[in-house]
């Protein structure tokens, strides 16, 4: 049984959340983290399918959903089927174009959309993956309460994101720059458990990932230097901050080394 | 009851240091480092260091590629490795690297020496050997059957540069469409004889130059001269005629084990400099005082590397080279612009392609094809074939053309421990793809050459006492 698209949804935007979600289309940004827009990866990714449930057939729910890669992924490697929803117009039909092209249009739809009012009908999906998005959301408790919503009864939330510890983090990492990158609005783990817990949700599972987050941040420094060594056109709009870049890319594996810095896969089961 | 110390790990086969019989030997895991230990009926137990580290030792077995069957093998298995040298059918790998040793004398006495080369009349004269060209290209013909077309040979000694005909001898390598052919050297010709670099690079030869660091005390205890302004000029005039070098560095613990930086720094910058090679010594022809619980692995080179550099590399820029054992060989490549370095492995998963025993897909298999090329003992930095492949590299995942044209200049640095009578282990010395090619035409695992007794055996056959031929 495969799900219809979603329907369009009116765009509510908020300034930020639209920059963020544009950002992450730039293909200098892509480039810089190799096409692994979230910490871990695939690896990760299938990790939180599993602490999911996600398998054969289930009906999954993506937030901020991308350019489809996750989407794409569950449907192929387990058989899920999954609606992607993302802010971004044009990230919504390079997902839906790569679907077709992997013959994939059966299992994966994707809408343009808030994560704070989803057009989703309640109880409507098995799981709902938020990967290294709801430290970007302005509205965080309104985009779990739709989360929870849609979530059928005895389903899971798996939300991946960035956790801080702000009193110990140098307060360059807080500034525009780092903002956009998911620090600055990052809450601490326990934020994100008190998120999912005032959404309704049961928080049964938490697994802290540093070590994913370590490794995007090195590959980050490391392309910001060798984008520095040859000067790449793509990274023209970025180049009279690219000192600036490599600089807060190495105070940002540093805050990681330090605990100030985290990655964390959250569980919240609906129990009713 | 009381615990051993030890993990077990494994069984292999080693050699008497003393009498070089064949003996049983253990692998084992203490205090987080792995020995190799024997016992001969004769001479006693013997115990070496063999890996500084037990985790990344085990961790790496993973990078181990499928050897490849060379199109001849010179001898036939009768008993058993090391003793039937070589290639025996019973070799796992074909050879990445021939080696050609056209001469005993050398302008130098370095202390260490492997192949007990030197200045003194028993290397020039009646105890020593000097190839003819014929009997070069008798040597290249055979690699050449064995290999088809040859990926790199290295003209070594003694001292090769000091034989009145090794210009002609490199010929015959690059007449015979050998990609990479090296001349192993002290450099003192090079400094020396202005005519020498611009004929090297007129033959496209590339310079492999013993560079063992910068202090007095290094070069005393290493090669027994000073030779620091030797080298740079030796460099210097390499840089003049367009030929490239990679420096090769001898490693002893407690002599030069705090330059490692430094020489790569200096590397770097030099602008004929391409490569380097840290070589932990050997412990074998006439160097044999030592202690061998008291030796520098692979991992200690790398960990000096990264602790003295610490803004260009650590410890994971360093991937162990998969066609021979991946504990012998370590290496890695370098993005640099004169300012920062970058190492490849940090821009891409290296892990991907060449972890051949973890059961997936590879993302692509040219890139695979390309990053064997490079993590293999017949590279050298700057050279047309490694910038081809890192191009590759560079382009299978994704990294803009401007980052692919310095990827292509990509700065190479090798760790290679070599094997001595001490640490031999067949179990990687079944794998061995650097050989010693013999005027017999055969192909001699390096590590067997020099520790099991062939050095000794095909020395003395050449010798001028026993008919050879006094050049």
């Amino acid at each position: 049984m495969s799900m219809q698209p979603v329907p369009f949804v009116e765009l509510l935007e908020s300034d930020f959340a639209s920059c963020c979600a544009q950002l992450y289309q730039e293909p200098a940004v892509r480039w810089l983290l190799d096409g692994r827009l979230h910490p871990g990866g695939e690896e990760l990714t299938l990790r939180a399918a599993e602490l999911a449930g996600i398998g054969e057939g289930s009906r999954v729910l993506d937030v901020a959903s991308g350019a489809g890669t996750t989407a794409a992924l569950l449907a192929r490697e387990l058989g899920a089927e999954v609606v992607g929803v993302e802010l971004n117009e044009s990230a919504v039909a390079e997902a839906r174009a790569a679907a077709a092209e992997a013959g994939l249009d059966g299992a994966v739809s994707f809408a343009q959309g808030d994560a704070g009012a989803l057009s989703l009908a309640d109880a409507s999906v098995d799981a709902v993956l938020c990967e290294c998005s709801l430290c970007l959301f302005e509205d965080k408790p309104a985009a779990v309460r739709e989360m929870a919503r849609v979530l059928r009864p005895g389903g899971s939330v798996v939300v991946a994101d960035v956790t801080v510890n702000r009193e110990i983090l140098p307060a360059p990492l807080l500034s525009g720059a780092a903002r956009v990158a998911c620090v600055a609005d990052a809450l601490p783990l326990e934020g994100y458990e008190l998120l999912l817990r005032d959404a309704g949700l049961h928080v049964g599972w938490v697994e802290q990932r540093c070590d994913a987050i370590a490794a995007m941040a090195d590959r980050v420094e490391a392309r910001l230097r060798a984008a520095r060594i040859m000067r790449a056109p793509a990274l023209e709009p970025f180049r009279s901050g690219l000192d600036d870049a490599v600089g807060l890319a190495r105070l940002a594996k540093q805050a990681i080394a330090d605990g100030a810095l985290g990655y964390a896969l959250l569980v919240g089961a609906r129990t009713r | 009851m009381n615990a051993r110390e030890e993990v077990f790990l494994e069984l292999t086969r080693s050699i008497c240091p003393v009498c070089r019989e064949v003996i049983d030997a253990e692998l084992n895991a203490r205090a987080g480092k792995v020995f190799l230990r024997k016992r001969c009926d004769e001479h006693g137990e013997f115990e070496a260091l063999v890996y500084g580290d037990a985790d990344r030792y085990l961790e790496i077995q993973r990078y181990n590629k499928p050897g490849t069957l060379p199109l001849a093998f010179q001898t036939e298995v009768a008993d058993g490795c090391p003793s039937d040298c070589g290639i025996c059918p019973a070799h796992k790998q074909h050879s990445c690297l021939g080696i050609i040793e056209v001469n005993t004398a050398c302008n130098l006495d370095c202390p260490i020496c492997f192949a007990e080369s030197g200045t003194g009349p028993q290397h020039n004269g009646d105890g020593g050997f000097s190839l003819t060209l014929e009997q070069v290209e008798g040597m290249l013909d055979a690699f050449l059957a064995a290999e088809g077309e040859p990926e790199a040979v290295q003209f070594s000694g003694g001292e090769p540069s000091i034989h009145r005909e090794i210009v002609p001898m490199l010929a015959a390598a690059r007449e015979r469409g050998i990609k990479l052919v090296m001349l192993n050297t002290n450099g003192i010709r090079l400094a020396r004889d202005r005519r020498f670099a611009p004929a090297l690079a007129a033959l496209g030869v590339h310079v492999y130059l013993q560079f063992d660091g910068f202090k007095d005390s290094t070069h005393r205890a290493i090669r027994g001269r000073l030779l620091q302004r030797e080298k740079q000029r030796a460099l210097d005039a390499c840089a003049a005629a367009g030929v490239g070098v990679s420096l090769a560095a001898a490693v002893e613990l407690g002599v030069n084990d705090d330059e490692l930086g430094a020489i790569v720094r200096f590397g770097v910058e030099h602008p004929a400099v391409n490569s380097v090679f840290f070589q932990p010594v050997t412990h074998s022809g006439r160097y044999l005082d030592f202690d061998p619980l008291e030796r520098l692995t692979n991992v200690e080179v790398i960990h000096g590397i990264a602790t003295q550099l610490p803004e260009w590399f650590r410890e994971d820029d360093f991937i162990p080279v998969p066609c021979c054992s991946p504990t012998c060989r370590s290496a890695t490549y370098a993005l640099y612009d004169g300012d920062d370095l970058v190492p490849l492995p940090r821009l891409v998963d290296i892990d991907d392609y060449l972890d051949y025993v973890t059961n997936r897909a590879v993302p692509d298999l040219e890139v695979r094809s390309a990053l064997e090329g490079l993590f293999s003992a017949s590279a050298a930095g700057g050279t047309e074939r490694t910038g081809e492949r890192l191009e590759c590299v560079a382009c299978g995942v994704g990294l803009p053309e401007e980052l692919r044209d310095v990827a292509a200049k990509g700065f190479m640095i090798v760790i290679q421990d070599f094997q001595d009578p001490y640490t031999l282990d067949v179990r990687k010395l079944m794998k061995c793809c650097v050989s010693e090619i013999t005027p017999h035409g055969r192909l001699i695992p390096f590590c067997a050459y020099n520790s099991v007794g062939y050095r000794e055996q095909i020395r003395a056959e050449l010798s001028v006492n026993n008919g050879g031929e006094r050049r």
